[in-house]
């Protein structure tokens, strides 16, 4: 057992893990970080998508050990003082059905708005395809990061 | 789904160091970089290994050095990092293209495109933009440097000519003014294995360099369709014509994702396509 | 109908914050304490064999495992409509995948461990993977007891056969049909098996405490049916209905896999051996294809007479169904389909035979769609093809062909009122059918498909939905249901329906997913009859509360009840316009009369609802004399699609798909049914499939090579269209529409690629190798 530090939603954490332990389910079972989720464990479906250093990774193909001293962001943090514009809009447009796939989806688009703050639909889509979504047809979480991140012209 | 296995982690933050791990565990130890492929085999214990040795620590692996005639990506550099570079956009087109098609943006961020060369699947992306560029492995271990050229380097589907002792600290890559392209074929638009590729390197002098992944058991250059094409002007029938000598480069299976018929048949539509576009890239017409 | 406020509008679901934020909890994001046990399961690497022996011994002696169990620990059968499934395998495995023993442990690491060293030694058997080769007369028998199976009466196995269930319909003459038609198109069309894919997988956690108290918290659609079945099949173990509680947290998708019961056994099975421990089973995405049911594979074979007009006289259709193993729910989805493979449309000479065959394939079970989408794919690919024939218009045939209330249906029964010719023409319109596209791209051919809609739930003649509703002190609402919200916003729509007849706003109306100790009775939700079965319930629900409230107003303040009504979250009186009297003062401690007593109490409604005009009892040999289904949902849809002749691949500019949903109590979340199932369906046509090889073993059980479709892989436009044309029995006029809005989607994009290369494609899925080939084919013969 390794004791690791990261800073986890903006809170410095401690744990214990063993070099051969998952961030996803480091994440999930020793530090109660519930919104990435396991959907295929093998990084083909984006379920467990979080932030490490700013950039997105699949928490299921990572090492815990690998992260100590490193900074984490999932959806617990992103909405930790109320949804943001994007996710707003999602709630409006009732953008997800089961749900299941939404962290790491926000997590996605996350990362995409703070590189690219006005994304085009093709790089939008770009930034989603790893995010597998079984019920929604995707276009409504499309159109929602559309329009939440459109250009507002002042006349 | 848990690791069964458990190994020792390092983590070391120099070159030596790494060297030393790696003469004393040898075939016992796994490198781990992006961890995209290491993680998933350990997993489904398809790879068991007591030791594995993180590189990320190591500063120097992860720079991109870019000199007048010379591009060295080093072990630690993310396909990420290639496509956010403007300076490898153009001057490596091909290489920048196919990164853009490995997986998606939450693999590309931790995966390394000398991981990619070290999985050594037939199926791997990046390995036909190498191969058109004459790229050269830069490989270490406590007994020296070797440099080994990309043509040399698959040995056989999942095999590479590294030897357990020894690290790779990164790729060469000469400069060469070209155009050129990397098809590649998938079940659908969003990521997917290579079911065929084709890196397609033109230049002014009509010199015509062609590489495939996926339809042999190692990615490769196809010397006859250099040949053939080598100092002529494109033109459709030429295209036809060369188009069919690419059965004879390539040795395409048939299993669960396509069948050699169709990989047959898309590389020559992937080649036609991909030709007339590079020329036209060439003479300025797309950049 | 008066104006409404809550019904038919497009309210954000009540549990999308929740979603959006990462609050959700899902089964497996459910904390359990320190003793929580984790099962891992070893499974049959045989498709067919004798079980010779099963050494546990190092599992057992490995440290840290609790116990071990098999087959011989839980000798009992269970089932949804047939009892032919064990909870491991007994002395013989059906399939590759199948359940043989399970290793407790207090991690999960461990359990995996130890359950790589049971050793299992087989003595193989000879196997069918086909459903063809399993309806041979000579071929091996893979349910030797198939007779003594107890099953639903509406079910006919056929012993020492391989056919779990035969569903004949027969109506009219088709010989006479046939003759007296101009012209017949026979033949045959392939669907193989598809995954349901639900980005959560199965997860089960199943605690008997100390008292004999069995409680499972389950990723389900089905939370009552469950407790139902662990309460029948572990009634040997002293378990009784009261003693068992199934919870069903929010769930990540279910698409029907969900359905009935399958790995959740496991959970109920050994919490009994380990009580006072909670054990945890949680899916593989692997074991998620494998170990679920899997959608049905179908060969279909097609007749079809019709006159020079365009009328059709006869259809005979013959339906072999690949169950797998077992054919516990798939044989129900044989059934649906052998009473409804006549389409839209109106036949008058009818002969359906569909056939429910075991294989040694993993068993088969609900996928959204419930076999509509399987046989619509070839009988919408013929009509095509019909139409072609006749030089008639693919639209046109199939509006002189359409059914109208009232045409009898296959069974005899009359059809419901719909808005099918609405349909068609808003699609029509929309897709701007018969103007032809062209692309600048020479290498694009664009085509357009068409298709028509059908679809009724499957049920037992006497499923039921029933509902609690109660007032809190501010004049808020609990409802109490025990349908699941899988996504589909079934929670939304039921506030919406309550907040209607309660004149109380949805964001003060709560309703969560179900506790079977707690919630009432509530058959599954499957079918897309939740909105229909339940909307009804809690429609009456309101109602009954709704009649308390004037009940006690009327009584205690002398108001004539019936002029009482409920407006804004208040009481008032058309005949007293000043008199208006707040929900929240009254709806928990009641009304203060003169004399300064209290009367009333807490307010709380309830309401059932059960279809009770339907009927299973039928001659078996024709189906006729029941009344089996309780109404169909019709629809059409189009697109254009564009091909590329020579790679194949397809790329869909416009989708259109219009339903008729009766009243769309929220048309956002109905658009999101359309957009979602509309996109599976293509997903099924375009990319999937499940692939075996010739040991049974599944060679693509995982999202590396069984291609569920990304952001990238979408229509640039998908127009959902809501037809509203109420269902007489429904709430506010409200039918189903889940599962319909995929069916179209495999033959539109055959009938569009044969408009876009002039080939027909009749195996299902249509992958762009395939076009590709094909086209090239077409090509090479036309050089020769």
């Amino acid at each position: 057992m390794k004791k690791i530090i990261l800073k986890i939603n903006g809170e410095l954490r401690s744990v214990y893990v063993e070099p051969e332990e998952i961030l996803l389910d480091v994440l999930r079972e020793k530090l109660g970080v519930k919104s990435p989720k396991c959907g295929c464990d093998r990084g083909d479906c984006g379920a467990c998508a979080v932030l490490l250093n700013g950039r997105s990774v699949r928490s299921c193909l990572v090492l815990a050990i690998e992260t100590d001293g490193q900074e984490i962001v999932t959806v617990e943090g992103i909405s930790k003082d109320g949804l943001n514009k994007v996710q707003n809009t999602m709630l409006d447009k009732n953008a997800f059905q089961c749900g299941f796939c939404a962290p790491g989806m926000i997590i996605s688009t996350t990362e995409l708005i703070e590189k690219n703050p006005h994304p085009n639909l093709e790089e939008i889509k770009e930034a989603l395809s790893g995010n597998l979504c079984r019920c929604t047809g995707y276009l409504p979480i499309l159109e929602s990061v559309q329009e939440a991140t459109k250009e507002e012209h002042h006349e | 789904m848990a690791i069964l296995n458990d190994f020792k982690y390092y983590k070391p933050q120099e070159i030596n160091e790494t060297l030393q791990l790696l003469s004393e565990f040898k075939e016992n130890a796994k490198i781990l970089a992006g961890g995209t492929d290491l993680i998933v085999h350990l997993k489904e214990d398809l790879v068991k290994t007591e030791n594995v040795i993180d590189i990320k620590g190591i500063t120097q692996l992860n720079k991109i050095d870019i000199s007048k005639d010379n591009i060295f990506l080093g072990s630690g550099v993310t396909f990420t990092e290639i496509i956010e570079s403007p300076e490898l956009k153009d001057k490596l087109p091909i290489l920048w293209e196919a990164s853009k098609k490995v997986a998606s943006i939450g693999i590309r961020n931790r995966a390394t495109v000398v991981g990619n060369i070290c999985s050594a699947v037939p199926s791997l992306d990046s390995a036909p933009a190498l191969l058109v560029y004459d790229a050269e492995i830069v490989v270490q271990s406590k007994n020296g440097k070797r440099n080994i050229s990309i043509h040399n380097w698959f040995t056989g589907p999942k095999q590479t000519i590294l030897k357990p002792e020894e690290l790779v600290l990164g790729i060469n890559i000469p400069i060469t003014i070209h155009a050129g392209v990397y098809e590649k074929l998938g079940r659908y638009r969003g990521e997917d294995l290579a079911q065929a590729g084709i890196g397609i390197f033109v230049d002014e002098i009509k010199n015509y360099r062609f590489a495939y992944c996926a339809v042999g058991p190692v990615p490769k250059r196809m010397k006859k369709l250099e040949d053939f094409l080598q100092g002529k002007e494109i033109s459709d029938k030429l295209l036809e014509e060369a188009a069919e000598l690419i059965p004879n480069e390539i040795s395409p299976i048939s299993d669960i994702r396509s069948s050699k018929e169709y990989r047959i048949h898309m590389m020559k539509v992937m080649f036609k396509r991909g030709l007339q576009e590079s020329v036209v890239i060439l003479k300025g017409g797309r950049s | 109908m008066n104006d409404l406020k809550y019904v038919g509008k497009p309210s954000v679901r009540i549990d999308g914050k929740e979603k959006i934020s990462g609050a959700t909890r899902y089964t497996d994001d459910l904390e359990f304490g320190p003793n929580l046990h984790f099962a891992a399961i070893v499974e049959s690497t045989e498709a067919h064999a004798k079980i010779l022996s099963i050494d546990t011994t190092e599992a057992e002696n490995f440290p840290g495992v609790v116990s071990v169990f098999t087959g011989k620990d839980f000798p009992f059968k269970f089932g949804l409509y047939m009892k032919d499934r064990y909870i491991f395998a007994m002395d013989t495995v059906h399939y590759v995948g199948q359940q043989i023993a399970a290793i407790v442990a207090r991690d999960i690491k461990t359990a995996q461990k130890a359950a790589k060293l049971v050793k299992v030694e087989y003595k193989p058997l000879p196997a069918i993977f086909d459903q063809m080769e399993a309806l041979k007369e000579d071929a091996i028998i893979i349910h030797p007891d198939l007779g003594e199976y107890p099953h639903v009466p509406w079910f006919f196995p056929q012993a020492n056969t391989n056919i779990a269930h035969w569903r004949k319909t027969r109506r009219g003459s088709i010989t006479k049909g046939f003759e007296d038609a101009d012209y017949i198109l026979e033949d045959t069309y392939t669907v193989p098996r598809y995954a349901h894919c639900p980005l959560e997988t199965h997860v089960a956690v199943g605690l008997c405490d100390l008292s004999g108290r069995l409680t499972i918290w389950a990723s389900s659609q089905s939370p009552h049916t469950q407790r139902n079945l662990f309460a029948e099949s572990l009634a040997p173990l002293g378990f009784t209905h009261k003693d068992v509680r199934v919870i069903a947290p929010p769930i990540g998708g279910g698409f029907g896999g969900k359905a009935g019961v399958s790995m959740e056994i496991l959970a109920a099975a050994i919490a009994t051996k380990v009580r006072g421990n909670p054990v945890k089973i949680i899916w593989s995405r692997e074991q998620e294809f494998y170990n679920t049911s899997q959608r049905l594979g179908v060969i279909a074979k097609l007749k079809i007479g019709v006159k020079n007009d365009g009328t059709f006289t006869a259809i005979d259709h013959k339906l072999y169904w690949d169950t797998g193993a077992s054919a516990e729910y798939g044989a129900n989805v044989v059934n649906a389909i052998g009473l409804s493979a006549i389409g839209p449309y109106r036949f008058h000479n009818i002969s359906i035979d569909s056939v429910c065959l075991y294989t040694n394939l993993p068993p088969c079970g609900a996928y959204r769609g419930f076999g509509y989408s399987e046989f619509m794919f070839g009988l919408e690919s013929h009509i095509n093809r019909i139409a072609d024939h006749l030089k008639i218009d693919a639209v046109e045939i199939r509006k002189i062909n359409a059914i109208k209330e009232n045409d009898t249906l296959a069974y005899g029964v009359p059809m419901n009122p719909n808005g099918l010719i609405e349909c068609i023409d808003k699609v029509t319109k929309e897709i701007e059918w018969g103007k032809e596209v062209k692309s600048e791209n020479p290498n694009i051919k664009i085509g357009k498909g068409f298709s028509l809609i059908w679809k009724a739930p499957a049920m037992p003649p006497n499923a039921s939905s029933a509902a609690f509703l109660k007032f809190s002190e501010d004049g808020s609402i609990n409802i109490l249901v025990s349908g699941m919200d899988m996504g589909q916003g079934y929670l939304t729509v039921m506030a919406q329906i309550a907040a209607e007849i309660l004149a109380v706003p949805i964001t003060k109306i709560r309703t969560e997913n179900p506790d079977t100790d707690r919630n009432p009775y509530e058959w599954q939700t499957v079918a897309s009859h939740v909105t229909w079965s339940c909307g009804n319930a809690v429609r009456k629900a309101a109602i009954d509360a709704r009649e308390q409230i004037f009940d006690v107003v009327s009584r205690t303040l002398y108001l004539p009840k019936d002029m009482l009504f409920l407006e804004d979250e208040k009481v008032k009186c058309k005949t007293k316009p000043s008199f208006e009297l707040p929900l929240k003062d009254f709806v928990i401690n009641g009304i203060q009369a003169e004399d300064s007593t209290f009367k009333g109490g807490p307010i709380m409604g309830h309401g059932i609802f059960m279809p009770e005009y339907t009927s299973a009892d039928s001659d078996p040999e024709t189906s006729q004399g029941g009344h089996p289904n309780v109404h169909y949902t019709v629809g059409a849809a189009a697109i254009t699609l564009e091909v590329d002749k020579d790679s194949g691949e397809m790329h869909i500019r416009k989708a259109v798909e219009a339903i008729d949903v009766g009243k769309a109590i929220n048309p956002s979340l109905v658009k999101g049914q359309i957009t979602g199932g509309l996109l599976q369906g293509l997903a099924t046509v375009l990319y999937e499939d499940m692939r075996f090889d010739d040991k049974g073993k599944m060679l693509n059980p995982n999202f590396t090579d069984y291609k569920i479709p990304t952001a990238k892989d979408v229509p640039d436009e998908i127009v959902p269209i809501i037809v509203e044309v109420p269902q007489p029995d429904g709430p506010f006029g409200a039918r189903g529409v889940g599962e319909h809005t995929m069916i179209p989607a495999a033959p539109m994009i055959a009938n569009a690629v044969n408009d876009a290369l002039g080939i027909r494609i009749k195996s299902m899925p249509i992958t762009k190798e395939k076009v590709a080939l094909e086209n090239l084919k077409k090509k090479e013969k036309i050089n020769v």
